[in-house]
């Protein structure tokens, strides 16, 4: 590493950390920190306490606050996933499976006969028992996993350009 | 009529080679077309019903799990930091900390990361000491061999929220909260698996789904039933720098963070990177000028061959 270090000294966009490095050392720090800061092991629970007295009050306080703007502005902070995504969902895009996830809650939630094989819109609406004897393991319906993806699919861009 | 036979195989292509051969010497006693057709016709069909027969044996592919218990595999997304040239965003570093102390850290540990590295790439010195001073450690036995408590130092590690794995799982319910300090590495997919994850929470589950006592429905977590239940909700931390903190900007900024803690030498490691990019391109340019330099007199040279002078006996 020796070479490495002599590399990056000499060129001056290397390394920022050397600075905090010499203000963190623990040898220059400490003496000059427990004379003007409680350090005894006494010292910090009286103020651990104090302070979180004083936290819960600005919390209250904050909340108060935050109510009362809430309930001037009245708008509530929206995610900005839930809406690409629900704008993905009425895409062209994701069209055929909005409809086959639709056709398979109808099915599922219409479906009150207990004698009927269990059918869920997880991933495909078939039973499984039904699909261990026909054998075809072949997701045939597109539902919750196929929705989502496709949805998830086009959003991400548009999400990550609405991030910070 | 030829064309035809040589689809033909083994012995039935010779029978039609030679009933063409004699179909065209005499046209009177051809083989009758039929005959030929049919035969065409039943190898096609053996081929296709082989290969059917195959397909049918070995052609689907077997899954041991079915995509449920898989989980739904999460979408790519474009984090930057991912990119060759780029480092982390150390503003999203800050904040995902923030995110991860106001709200992972009562169930997660981050038992990899002391609070030095935090120095300079997520705190200040200042901060990172304060930090530390919050939590009480064990100190060196004292003249008596007691163990005393003292304040938190740069050099400790982040606290556990709990003593040991044992009292994690009592705590909830039977569940262990996996330390995140290596967690983008260590599951399938990094930061889009866990970015996923924790936006990944349906407001409902979906029709027909059966939900574990306890456990919670996430499409992208394995077999969809998760202990953890969903945490990050818009507005749940407030930024110091004033982000606002929607659940997925918390969520990208707490896998940043994670993935930090994960690879904390990524940015040097790039640095690194293109640093030998930039060297070994050098040094090979240099070594292909060596070698045209050292081989030019050789690779010049003109080898020529001078016929003897035969004094003047040439001319007889």
């Amino acid at each position: 590493m020796g070479f490495f270090d002599i590399v990056a000294a000499a060129m001056p966009w290397s390394e920022s950390e050397a600075e905090a490095v010499s203000g963190g050392s623990s040898t220059d720090s400490t003496p000059a920190n427990s004379g003007g800061e409680a350090k005894d092991p006494s010292g910090p629970t009286p103020d651990d306490k104090d302070e979180v007295a004083d936290e819960g009050e600005d919390k209250e306080e904050g909340g108060e606050k935050e109510e009362e703007e809430e309930e001037e502005e009245e708008e509530e902070m929206v995610d900005p996933k839930e809406t690409f995504e629900e704008e993905c969902k009425e895409s062209k895009a994701c069209a055929p499976s909005k409809h086959h996830f639709e056709e398979c809650v109808e099915r599922v939630t219409g479906n009150t006969d207990s004698k009927a094989p269990h059918e869920d819109c997880v991933e495909e609406c078939t039973s499984p028992i039904a699909t261990s004897l026909t054998s075809s393991t072949l997701p045939n319906m597109q539902t919750v996993f196929h929705l989502a993806h496709c949805a998830n699919q086009c959003a991400a861009p548009k999400l990550w350009a609405a991030l910070k | 009529m030829l064309a035809r036979s040589r689809l033909l195989v083994g012995s039935v292509r010779n029978a039609a080679v030679n009933t063409t051969k004699r179909a065209a010497s005499t046209s009177a006693e051809a083989a009758s077309p039929f005959k030929l057709n049919a035969a065409g016709t039943a190898a096609t069909a053996v081929a296709i019903g082989s290969m059917a027969w195959y397909y049918h044996l070995y052609g689907p592919e077997l899954h041991a799990m079915t995509p449920v218990e898989e989980g739904l595999h999460p979408t790519k997304y474009p984090w930057v930091h991912a990119q060759y040239n780029k480092t982390f965003d150390h503003q999203a570093l800050r904040r995902g900390f923030q995110v991860y102390r106001e709200v992972c850290s009562s169930c997660h540990s981050l038992s990899r990361i002391p609070y030095r590295s935090l120095v300079g790439t997520v705190l200040t010195v200042d901060e990172a000491k304060a930090m530390a001073e919050e939590n009480e450690y064990d100190s060196e036995p004292n003249d008596e061999g007691e163990i005393e408590k003292r304040p938190g130092k740069l050099s400790d590690y982040l606290p556990s929220p709990y003593k040991n794995d044992e009292a994690a799982r009592a705590a909830n319910n039977g569940a262990l909260p996996p330390d995140l300090s290596l967690m983008v590495k260590a599951r399938h997919g990094g930061c889009d698996y866990i970015f996923s994850l924790l936006t990944g929470y349906p407001e409902e589950t979906p029709a027909g789904a059966v939900v574990p006592e306890g456990l919670n429905f996430n499409p992208y977590f394995p077999g969809t039933g998760i202990a953890m239940a969903r945490v990050l909700y818009n507005e749940l931390v407030e930024y110091e720098d004033e982000t606002p903190a929607t659940t997925s900007q918390m969520a990208k900024d707490v896998v940043e963070f994670l993935n930090w803690s994960a690879e904390p030498e990524m940015d040097q490691r790039k640095k690194m990177g293109m640093k030998v990019l930039v060297l070994t391109s050098a040094l090979f340019a240099l070594s292909v000028w060596v070698k045209r330099y050292k081989w030019s007199p050789i690779k010049t040279r003109k080898v020529a061959y001078a016929a003897p002078k035969m004094g003047g006996r040439r001319g007889h």
